[in-house]
């Protein structure tokens, strides 16, 4: 008898039985479903992810200073241990283009005439070359030592009108005190820019750190501004010491000098891979002497981290596809359930149908002939609950993947995998019904009422 | 065509064990020649059902030998029994035992099916035996979309499409009224006047009287041979031998 013929006669059999053959079929389909689901929806956000880092981007080494021993993303447990003379000096070095600041600094308001909108994080400094040109949809990045911004969409439709190039700003700082910029460009969309924002969109105004944060630190940093003692924590400098007057600043002279960054970013000559662990070496080599300020901030605890964009999107990939994989698992395990189901249903049938296999006996079906129409039956049942719930899991990926935005991405690898485990899961559960089937005795079974 | 019986038992015997051992038959020798008819009877528990067993190639005997078309039954192995058995045999039962979800058509194609035959095979096939019992307007009717009488004749279409050696039928009318009973009979006699070896199972006298002979079965023993042959000169019958 030929494979094709067991197909045909099982699926007469399970047609014969519609509502249990689809239940049973259902959990496979679900379970088949919740992994195509979350499989697709974990690429789509891989795909968005990585798709966020432009060419450009690839190039920047971010970096901070943190305990080694802080788990967590970009920024974790960072000290401000970065000076404007650290950065200076590795902005001469061959390798590195350009070295800058990166400093996220609270305020309490955004004020455009005269509109008053409340913001608590919404600023940030950073070199004029962390706005790329090809982020910006009008204007140009700003210039360091300009009292110059460039805002996000989010930043310039929030108020009754929009704010366009030219237009000044007035930002409200945690101290209380304001603070004016023009608006010399808006960027495209209102995502973040570098791994150090998050890639979520929400309002920002991006502002040069001189005279910024310069201004900022200096009004704040009462001594030597050593970390250790009352020096900013991660969450930035502002909170720190709002109250501190200007005067505490100015006893210390030259107020640039002062100012410790949170956070660098060190730009490569260009985004080969080379190039960037070049720049990185020699960033890392640099801060880590004798010579920079930073090595006696970092002191015996803290150690620099530069990392790129997408190495830093590796380890918040290493958290998705460990939840992925979680999940995965249980979908997993209802799987099992599922293909339990099948068994369960398929030694239903074969008792049921005992006077139909002692009739096929006793027309000259062999064991294997019984054996094959019934591991036919549970292949079909485990492919077919496979490939409804490839098919419900690809539609609740993409609506997934489309309400939370992201670039729809098939993993078609796992759609031919898991028909391969419909069919795996078929054969795991209908072996042994079908086993019993085949050695049932003629003459007991044809007996059987 | 192979010479020589359809059927040779040679002093078999079948013995069950139920806590005690049962003999079901306890020295049976019958040959069943080609082309022949005959009829077993028998009250319950005299061996019928087991003797049907052994000549369908069901069971094997625990002593003595069964020879299906030229072949020792007990010497096979399960497998060839089974190959031997859809070659050779064709089963009509009294519940009719075909397959619920298979149309006329496809009951009678299934055995050929076991026998690897070709769909178009199949179905040329079963159609030819299908208007030959009657049905050739019934080919796509589910089984009980038919009424017992059809049923018969579809099950004996099945039992003949892969032209066996032999066709086995147990109480093939017990299930029928006397009408459609007399049709199946006669569709029998046809068949048999084509040259099929017909043996019929039965505990009703005119039943068994459309045969050449009567086997009479009593404790697992053969009674006696009861001739048909000379049918119009009333019942002459001839003492059966038992072992």
């Amino acid at each position: 008898m030929r494979p094709l013929e067991y197909l045909r006669l099982s699926w007469r059999s399970i047609r014969g039985h519609k509502l249990r053959s689809a239940l049973t079929t259902l959990g496979v389909v679900i379970g088949i479903a919740a992994v195509i689901a979350f499989v697709t929806l974990g690429a789509s956000l891989q795909a968005g992810v990585i798709g966020d880092i432009s060419p450009d981007d690839q190039r920047n080494a971010y970096g901070w200073a943190a305990d080694p021993d802080v788990e967590g993303g970009p920024l974790a447990g960072a000290q401000p241990v970065f000076s404007q003379d650290d950065l200076e000096t590795l902005s001469e070095d061959e390798e590195i283009d350009a070295a800058y600041g990166y400093m996220p600094l609270s305020t309490q308001a955004l004020v455009y005439e005269d509109e008053i909108s409340p913001q608590s994080d919404a600023l940030v400094a950073a070199g004029p070359s962390y706005i790329r040109e090809e982020t910006l949809d009008e204007g140009r990045q700003f210039e360091s030592g300009e009292r110059e911004a460039v805002i996000n969409p989010a930043v310039a439709g929030q108020f009754e009108e929009n704010v366009s190039v030219g237009d000044e700003l007035t930002i409200v700082l945690q101290g209380g005190q304001g603070t004016n910029v023009t608006v010399v460009g808006i960027t495209e969309d209102s995502e973040g820019l570098s791994p150090f924002e998050g890639f979520e969109p929400s309002p920002r105004v991006y502002v040069p750190t001189d005279p910024y944060y310069t201004e900022e630190a200096a009004t704040m940093l009462p001594g030597d501004g050593g970390p250790g003692e009352d020096g900013p924590g991660e969450d930035g400098p502002e909170t720190e010491n709002p109250e501190t007057e200007e005067p505490a600043a100015l006893q210390d002279g030259d107020e640039a000098d002062d100012a410790l960054f949170l956070a660098i970013v060190v730009e490569a000559d260009s985004a080969d891979d080379e190039d960037v662990d070049a720049a990185r070496e020699r960033a890392l080599a640099y801060l880590e002497s004798d010579e920079s300020d930073a090595s006696e901030l970092l002191g015996d605890d803290l150690e620099v981290t530069l990392q790129t964009s997408a190495e830093l999107l590796q380890q918040l990939q290493d958290v998705l596809d460990l939840l992925q994989n979680f999940i995965v698992g249980i979908a997993a395990i209802s799987l099992v359930v599922g293909s339990i189901g099948i068994a369960n249903i398929m030694l239903v049938s074969v008792t049921e149908r005992t006077r139909e296999i002692g009739i096929m006996k006793a027309v000259g079906a062999q064991n294997r002939d019984v054996l094959g129409l019934f591991l036919a039956e549970s292949v079909i049942l485990g492919a077919v609950g496979a490939i409804l719930g490839t098919a419900l899991g690809l539609v609740a990926g993409y609506l997934g993947a489309w309400y939370i935005d992201l670039p729809l991405v098939y993993p078609l690898e796992y759609v031919a995998l898991a028909i391969v485990i419909g069919v795996l899961v078929g054969v795991a559960s209908g072996l042994y019904p079908a086993w019993r089937a085949a050695r049932t005795d003629p003459i007991d079974a044809l007996r059987y009422e | 065509m192979k010479t020589g019986s359809a059927v040779s038992l040679e002093d078999v015997r079948k013995t069950y064990q139920l806590g005690e051992p049962v003999h079901a038959l306890d020295g049976v020798s019958l040959e069943i020649e080609r082309g022949s008819y005959t009829a077993i009877m028998g009250p319950s528990g005299s061996g019928k059902s087991t003797l049907m067993n052994l000549v369908g190639c069901l069971d094997t005997p625990t002593e003595g030998t069964v020879v299906v078309d030229g072949r020792d039954v007990g010497s096979l192995s399960s497998r060839e029994r089974t190959q031997l058995r859809g070659a050779t045999v064709g089963f009509v039962f009294q519940t009719f035992n075909l397959m619920p979800r298979l149309n006329a058509l496809e009951n009678v194609a299934l055995p050929q099916l076991f026998q690897g035959a070709g769909r178009g095979e199949r179905r040329d096939r079963a159609r030819t035996l299908l208007e030959r019992v009657g049905l050739g307007d019934r080919a796509d009717h589910l089984p009980n979309e038919l009424s017992g009488g059809q049923r018969q004749r579809v099950a004996l279409a099945r039992a003949l499409v892969n032209d066996p050696a032999i066709v086995l039928a147990d109480e093939p009318s017990g299930n029928l009224d006397t009408e459609t009973e007399a049709d199946v009979l006669d569709l029998f006699a046809e068949f048999h006047e084509g040259g099929t070896t017909m043996v019929v199972v039965t505990h009703e006298r005119h039943v068994a009287d459309r045969a050449e002979r009567i086997v009479h079965l009593l404790d697992g023993r053969i009674e006696r041979i009861e001739s048909l042959e000379e049918e119009a000169s009333g019942r002459p019958s001839e003492p059966g031998s038992s072992d």
